[in-house]
């Protein structure tokens, strides 16, 4: 009771600070400003972007060409003479002659062909759909049918970048369960034309419209189904997902900024004093502070969510992603020495966290690694398909596991020594792993550390995995190998570094083993642990094979988590703490060496 | 103003920004973002333009074929990465469940030149990445499929569109237009982001931390502080800029007028860092700085990018060769008002100054 009541008092300080900030001649600038916003995208919309204006130059020698190209600003005509060979010496990079089109032989040549074409056939769809007889325009329309394989992830994840059906034999296949029961495909009856007709208009309208193909597509309604002309036969666009990001995640980083400079208010000048001496603990500070942002970001999602009549349920994908922000927004407000350094280290991380956010929900409805980022989630529920607990699951708890750690390192160090020294930032880090070596029980510490860095680790390589996963084989597995082997030795040097930190129990060569092998065995224990809860489903291919190489026998995998930080350990018990990169090199080398010999049947 | 003090004043943040290593942070940020570009080429425009990673695997995929149409069987024989097999409906479904086909088609029994249009039903699996590679090179033979048809029925069309033949085919999509036309211009402003938030942090920092008195009990006077700052920022631009500029040549990107590029860049850029400079100048707070100047600049872009010829339009052109002449004119309106930029932030400080 008591400690809800002290929450509760420091949010309120926390909402009145903030509200303080929001002052006179902040305010009114601020509305100024949005409503400036709001007016200029609107007039952004209608007069369009114009970024690639007037990047190809064409030659046309009869003006009725110039209905193909209509309005499409890439393009500036000029009238051809009829005698002209050579249209590069005329700075052009395509021409029409006489009906056949000539083009420069260079990369941009090539690429004003491809735009051209495109217009081309926007041109020649506008004419077809004017067509009285729409049957004779578009004599052919695709229904596509997708069929639910049990198989799907395993075969797409089996190490090809796509995943080989059987080869094509002389004699057609012959499955070991025939369909029995089979809905004959329903054609189109002739009373459907003007339907079809409206369907192909709205279709062309957003193709064309630059801001409707982005607002549209929540209220997107197909006429009849999925019944299409072959030409808008084509793979769904990962646009909505894009913009999706950048709407949800761009409100999330702004209102973590807001914690973040919060945080760095209580440091500069020593301000918060006064509120780490009170008798209130770290963590009700951190929580009370934290509650108002947090809460913000639930409404403005929430918001979000309505503005686009999405289901409310979208929003709990999205609370691990704002416990992340954070998080992350507490651990930089902690660590950073100065605004620059803050600017610095947040852009980095939202540009990383916005990735590993965005790369995976490309795939949306492609590929299962899609289901990595929380945001794929949301995707789902806006467009009906929803999800299920595994997904959820399959999706969130990196991000779970992640924000809480690190709020437990941070309370962990929320006091006056910590947060008012002016170290770089890799000794604060070092100085935060030394605050969690227990000087009595620290060979438990060093098990604990290790087990808490595997989330880390484990998004880490996800991370790699969703980067390289589509580069051609070999390359794709040896490079996501080095980098995993690389950050596993990178945060299996965390336990030395907080040892030799906290100084205590001295690192002498008996102390270097015996921590080696608590380190081996903290790491395979979270491995474990977390393969268990989670990622069954990557860890069974052939990437997971080299992410997570201990999937087999026990024993050797221990002695080679084990063998490998002592290498960093003895580096660092030789030539000190400076050492410490070349231990990890060192180590690293050892460690893909051992997963190339592991994996040797998919490499050569 | 005492131009040798401003000068001392940016070497000593510059040395500041080196000493913190948060530079590196920046450069890591860099490589990153050219990381997420080649995952973007390599990715993304696999999925706009699939056929690429057709091109690699060259396996013949097996498609069931149902019913009794002839030309759409023939277009999938004629084509080499199928071998399409005339099936019954439910064990061609099967077979595709079980993986064994790629693709299974059903087209309707509709003649060439019925009244009716004709429909097929393509099944694919769900899922997976593998449909999308099919369905794309399927798609070509649909298209020729449709062609073929239209010729048939072409007499009851009303009006023809003008018929324009390629000389010669472009076979693959080349990433020119994603490159020069949206990838340059994004890396080329990056720095120019990152300097202007620095310059907030640097003037919004002496306040807070309450150095700048400190500060002025040197030589220096607050407007030659404040434009130390800028031109530390200023000088960084150039050299952000430039990086990108040789990691991409390294990378076989050709920018054509490379130095009236990046003169484009720096007096937008400092454009940029100078209404940073004077919002930060007017707040004092970083907060209050930061949050008014990110809501400035999208609006400042997207009011930029309204009008054509604007300074990232120019330097879209002159990446790709073939830049009009006035962008000299559009230069010279950047850099003027770039001055206007100087003497209001002068103005500002000499308000904050003396009043």
């Amino acid at each position: 009771m008591e400690a809800v009541h002290q929450l509760l008092t420091i949010a309120i300080w926390e909402i009145k600070r903030f509200s303080k900030t929001m002052t006179r001649d902040l305010l009114p600038v601020a509305i100024v400003l949005l409503v400036l916003l709001v007016a200029v995208s609107g007039f952004t919309a209608q007069k369009g972007i114009h970024l690639q204006d007037g990047m190809y130059r064409i030659g046309i020698d009869s003006p009725i060409y110039l209905d193909i190209i209509g309005s499409d600003p890439r393009y500036l005509a000029y009238s051809l003479p009829s005698d002209v060979q050579n249209i590069r010496a005329l700075g052009l990079d395509l021409a029409i002659r006489t009906g056949s089109l000539l083009r420069t032989n260079s990369d941009k040549g090539a690429a004003a062909q491809k735009s051209f074409e495109r217009d081309y056939q926007s041109y020649q769809d506008y004419l077809y759909r004017q067509q009285e007889d729409l049957f004779a325009s578009y004599p052919v329309w695709v229904d596509s049918e997708y069929v639910v394989s049990e198989l799907d992830f395993l075969a797409t994840q089996s190490g090809q970048q796509i995943s080989a059906p059987r080869r094509a034999t002389d004699q057609p296949p012959v499955p070991e369960e025939p369909e029995i029961d089979i809905a004959l495909p329903s054609g189109i009856a002739p009373s459907d034309m003007e339907d079809l007709r409206i369907q192909l208009e709205m279709e062309a309208a957003r193709g064309t419209d630059q801001l409707g193909r982005y607002t549209d597509i929540i209220q997107q309604q197909e006429a009849l189904g999925d019944i299409r002309i072959p030409s808008m036969l084509s793979p769904p666009l990962p646009f909505d997902t894009i913009i999706f990001i950048f709407v949800f995640i761009f409100p999330l980083y702004f209102s973590s900024q807001f914690f973040m400079m919060s945080i760095m208010n209580e440091r500069t000048l020593r301000q918060g004093e006064a509120l780490i001496a009170s008798p209130v603990s770290p963590s009700i500070i951190i929580l009370g502070k934290m509650l108002p942002y947090a809460g913000g970001m639930v409404l403005i999602v929430m918001a979000i969510l309505c503005s686009v009549k999405a289901d409310i349920a979208a929003i709990l994908p999205l609370i691990p992603v704002i416990l992340f922000f954070l998080s992350f927004a507490l651990f930089i407000g902690m660590v950073s020495r100065s605004y620059k350094e803050l600017s610095f280290i947040s852009i980095f991380f939202s540009t990383i966290a916005t990735s590993y956010l965005f790369f995976p929900s490309i795939f949306a409805n492609v590929h299962i690694v899609s289901l990595l980022s929380p945001v794929t989630l949301v995707v789902h529920v806006i467009d009906g398909t929803g999800y299920t607990l595994t997904d959820y699951l399959y999706s969130t708890t990196l991000f779970y596991l992640t924000s809480i750690i690190l709020f437990v390192v941070c309370v962990q160090n929320f006091h006056e020594e910590q947060l008012f020294t002016e170290k770089s930032l890799h000794e604060t880090v070092a100085l935060y792993l030394g605050a969690l070596i227990s000087t009595r029980y620290w060979y438990f510490s060093l098990i604990l550390i290790t087990v808490m860095t595997i989330p880390f680790v484990f998004m880490a390589q996800m991370m790699y995995l969703v980067l390289f996963f589509n580069l051609p084989m070999p390359f794709s597995l040896i490079l996501i190998m080095v980098l995993a082997a690389l950050t596993e030795e990178l945060v299996k040097a965390a336990g030395f570094i907080g040892l030799i930190t906290h100084r205590h129990p001295a690192l002498s060569w008996r102390v270097v083993i015996l921590s080696a092998f608590l380190i081996g065995f903290g790491f395979l224990l979270g491995e474990k642990l977390l393969l268990f809860a989670t990622i069954s489903q990557i860890a069974d291919s052939i990437f997971g094979a080299a992410l997570f190489l201990s999937v087999g026998l026990l024993w050797i995998p221990f002695l080679l988590h084990s063998g490998t930080v002592l290498i960093t350990g003895i580096t660092l018990k030789i030539w000190g703490r400076g050492a410490l990169p070349l231990g990890v090199i060192v180590a690293t080398i050892v460690h893909t060496v051992y997963n190339l010999y592991m994996l040797r049947g998919w490499v050569w | 103003m005492n131009l040798s003090l401003v000068r001392i004043i940016a070497i000593k943040e510059l040395k500041s920004i080196r000493s913190e290593k948060t530079i590196i942070l920046a450069i890591l940020l860099q490589l990153f973002i050219a990381m997420f570009s080649s995952f973007l080429m390599v990715g993304l425009s696999a999925m706009y333009d699939p056929s690429m990673y057709g091109r690699i695997t060259g396996i013949q995929y097996g498609v069931g074929f149902v019913g009794n149409e002839t030309i759409l069987f023939d277009l999938f024989e004629k084509e080499p990465s199928f071998k399409p097999y005339r099936m019954d409906p439910g064990i061609a479904l099967g077979a595709l469940k079980e993986r064994q086909l790629a693709a299974v088609v059903w087209p309707s029994e509709t003649l060439p030149d019925a009244e009716d249009p004709v429909t097929v039903t393509l099944y694919t699996i769900s899922n997976d990445i593998q449909s999308t590679v099919i369905e794309v090179k399927i798609k070509d033979i649909l298209l020729e499929y449709e062609e073929i048809l239209r010729d048939i029925r072409k007499d009851r069309m009303d009006f023809h569109p003008v018929q324009v033949t390629p000389s010669r085919p472009v076979v693959q999509n080349s990433f020119y237009e994603f490159i020069y036309g949206l990838l340059i211009p994004m890396l080329l402003f990056m720095p120019a982001i990152i300097s202007a938030g620095l310059v907030i942090d640097l003037i919004t920092e002496e306040y807070q931390q309450q150095t700048l008195d400190t500060l002025r009990s040197t030589p220096a006077t607050l407007e030659e502080i404040v434009y130390g700052k800028i031109l530390a920022c200023i000088l960084l631009i150039p050299f952000q800029a430039g990086l990108w500029l040789i990691l991409l040549t390294i990378n076989g990107i050709h920018i054509v007028s490379l130095i009236e590029v990046l003169l484009h860049v720096v007096l937008t850029s400092a454009a940029l860092v100078l209404i940073a400079a004077a919002i930060a100048v007017y707040y004092r707070d970083r907060t209050k700085a930061q949050f008014i100047f990110s809501t400035a600049v999208i609006i400042v872009l997207l009011l930029i990018l309204a009008f054509p010829s604007n300074p990232i339009n120019l330097i879209v052109l002159l990446a790709s060769g073939g830049a009009p002449f006035y962008h000299w004119g559009v230069m010279a309106a950047m850099a003027s008002g770039c001055l206007i930029m100087i003497i209001l932030v002068r103005n500002l400080v000499m308000k904050i100054e003396y009043r």
